[in-house]
């Protein structure tokens, strides 16, 4: 029965509690949406692994790497493997179909990378055409790309001397374990881009944009980078070694202040919403009062007159809750389509929705137990005499 | 203040003052005040507007404390007992029916009655069966499920002595309880408890403006700025 006059209770103003419940609703999906943008800003760094170094250009990223440099890495003692990365810079059809392509050579990034999965197509392939590709599951299904399509890239940064695009083989179909990377780069042999340029076919700058190294088992990578770094010293190009996970950070710190901006939006959203729901509380706890007041009569003691005001706020907020984490939920798949390479890390972990849950409840408690509190004190007399 | 035919003494207040204090001033309602009303007995209490007559029911109904003396209601002191105490004496011997019934408008006639049945060790099919015949005995079981926006004042009042007696009270406190009724209503509403007092041996105290309400009493009080104007018989 009490959670009968909890339920009724919330449902005498249908409107007012329809209302509250959508504001709650809406503000916990922004909460949840919000906070995956930013752990999705971060995902990179968090899943980044301590074995894989990046070498860059003390100077800039965008001042590439001789080539000569590939060999000297290899002899570094502790150093397993080296990949070169390069990015292309071109694009799809328009400008504004934007995604990745960066040149590899393929078998040490995929032997660096164990988190890169092929679901689809043929991973030798890869290996061993030239101008064969890999596709993240996202790129592939935003434009339909099938393992035998071909893809044809117009150049920016590097451009066919005959003006035709650059055509890539899709030989397969990535998805990634943890997101170390995104799913939505395209992949394609180094050695192509570096032949078509030697030969004259291409323009662009020589070189590779970075290179990445993968450490032998028990090696300490700070000892490697400052080594590495030490190594370069003189030139012809200064290099800056960091860790794949400061590496990562870069890109974050890029983007300025947003993951400080999203959160307090997120913090306002939240701030906005407590109140709103405190203010619906306390107009429920006055309208009650009569009522609580009749309950103390009748023997019910004033902790059970505190429950049922509180127990109104909480499931209140837990609906309201449920339904934001909800929608969350089911739309975080539509959400990171759009939101597409901008964030190709937003997932809606169970950690954001834990969160949303404690959030939805500590909101419930909060907003319930100040007129729980009033109601608790109340005295029967003093209802009937002023609530009459 | 004496009994006349009951043998136990239910209500014994003895030198009981209640005051407040309004914009600095201190207001006596009850000044020193000796009552008893002996187990069966239906008494009225009656007053002019402003005498503590509804103080007076709110002491004995445990609601209220007095500033001094002794209340003892149904074998207990009750200014012994702490706040937890006095609801669980509350909800074991006394049943009150308010002037503005004070049901729960969200809840149906049934749930309303029910709610007492919440503090005793009761099945919910047993609360359900004490209350309906609750509202059978006030002549309201197919009003069950009815809310009480659904229900004539006459019907609220039953519904509200119905929850008065469902828990099988020693006391039934009525205040003002014919207040908001017209007259049939009122006159069915006294046969009731004058009913619940004869019948079922409840004793019944009614706090009313209404003489012809107390006229339905055994014993009728008067009450005057806070002290008895006069204690006789009831008509």
């Amino acid at each position: 029965m009490p959670i009968r006059l909890i339920f009724r209770n919330l449902v005498r103003h249908k409107l007012r509690t329809a209302l509250t419940v959508g504001s709650l609703a809406i503000a916990v999906f922004l909460l949840c949406v919000l906070r995956a943008l930013v752990v999705s800003l971060d995902a990179g760094v968090r899943n980044s692994t301590s074995d894989r170094l990046i070498v860059q250009s003390a100077v800039s990223l965008f001042v590439n790497l001789p080539a000569s440099y590939v060999g000297k890495l290899k002899a570094v003692e502790g150093v397993d493997s080296v990949a070169r990365l390069q990015w292309f810079g071109g694009y799809y059809q328009d400008p504004s179909s934007f995604f990745g392509q960066f040149g590899v050579d393929p078998e040490k990034f995929l032997g660096m990378y164990p988190e890169f999965k092929i679901v689809e197509g043929s991973r030798e392939r890869f290996l061993t055409e030239r101008t064969a590709c890999i596709i993240g599951r996202q790129t592939a299904d935003r434009y339909g790309f099938k393992v035998g399509d071909t893809v044809p890239i117009i150049g920016t940064i590097f451009q066919r001397l005959d003006g035709s695009p650059w055509e890539f083989q899709v030989a397969g179909i990535y998805e990634l374990e943890s997101i170390v990377w995104d799913e939505t780069t395209i992949f394609f042999p180094f050695e192509y881009l570096e032949e078509s340029l030697k030969g004259g076919a291409a323009s662009g700058p020589p070189g590779s944009g970075v290179i990445y190294i993968h450490l032998a088992e028990g090696v300490n990578p700070v000892n490697i980078a400052a080594e590495v770094d030490g190594l370069f010293e003189n030139g012809p190009q200064r290099v800056q070694t960091t860790t794949e996970a400061e590496f990562n950070a870069q890109f974050v710190s890029m983007v300025g202040n947003i993951p400080f901006f999203v959160t307090t939006i997120g913090g306002g959203v939240l701030a906005a919403i407590l109140l709103a729901v405190i203010n619906t509380m306390l107009l429920a706890g006055r309208e009650q009062r009569h009522d609580m007041g009749v309950l103390k009569a009748l023997g019910f003691s004033d902790w059970a007159v505190f429950g049922v005001m509180l127990g109104q706020g909480v499931l209140l907020c837990v609906v309201g809750g449920g339904l934001g984490i909800g929608l969350a939920q089911l739309s975080s798949p539509e959400i990171a389509k759009l939101l597409g390479t901008m964030f190709p890390g937003f997932e809606m972990t169970s950690e954001i929705l834990t969160n949303a849950c404690t959030l939805s409840l500590g909101i419930g408690l909060l907003s319930g137990a100040l007129p729980a509190a009033a109601t608790r004190k109340l005295l029967a007399v003093d209802a009937f005499r002023r609530g009459a | 203040m004496s009994s006349t035919t009951a043998t136990r003494t239910v209500v014994d207040l003895k030198d009981v003052t209640r005051a407040y204090s309004r914009g600095g001033e201190r207001l006596v309602v009850l000044d020193a005040l000796d009552f008893n009303i002996d187990e069966g007995e239906r008494v009225a209490i009656m007053g002019p507007s402003g005498s503590g007559k509804t103080t007076l029911l709110n002491l004995i109904g445990g609601l209220d404390k007095p500033e001094s003396g002794s209340v003892r209601v149904a074998g207990e002191e009750l200014m012994d007992l702490t706040p937890p105490e006095l609801a669980r004496w509350r909800a074991g011997n006394v049943g009150i029916v308010f002037q503005g019934f004070n049901l729960i408008p969200v809840l149906s006639a049934q749930e309303n009655v029910e709610l007492p049945l919440l503090l005793a060790p009761l099945s919910r099919s047993e609360r359900r069966a004490h209350a309906a015949h609750a509202l059978e005995l006030v002549g309201l079981a197919d009003r069950a499920s009815h809310r009480p926006g659904q229900l004539s004042g006459g019907q609220e009042q039953r519904v509200a002595i119905a929850r008065a007696i469902v828990s099988d009270p020693t006391l039934i406190l009525a205040d003002e309880p014919t207040g908001d009724l017209d007259r049939a209503s009122a006159d069915s509403v006294m046969a009731l408890l004058a009913r619940l007092n004869e019948e079922l041996g409840k004793t019944v105290i009614i706090v009313t403006h209404d003489p012809l309400a107390a006229a339905s009493a055994q014993r009728s009080v008067h009450l005057d700025k806070g002290r008895w104007k006069s204690d006789g018989e009831g008509a």
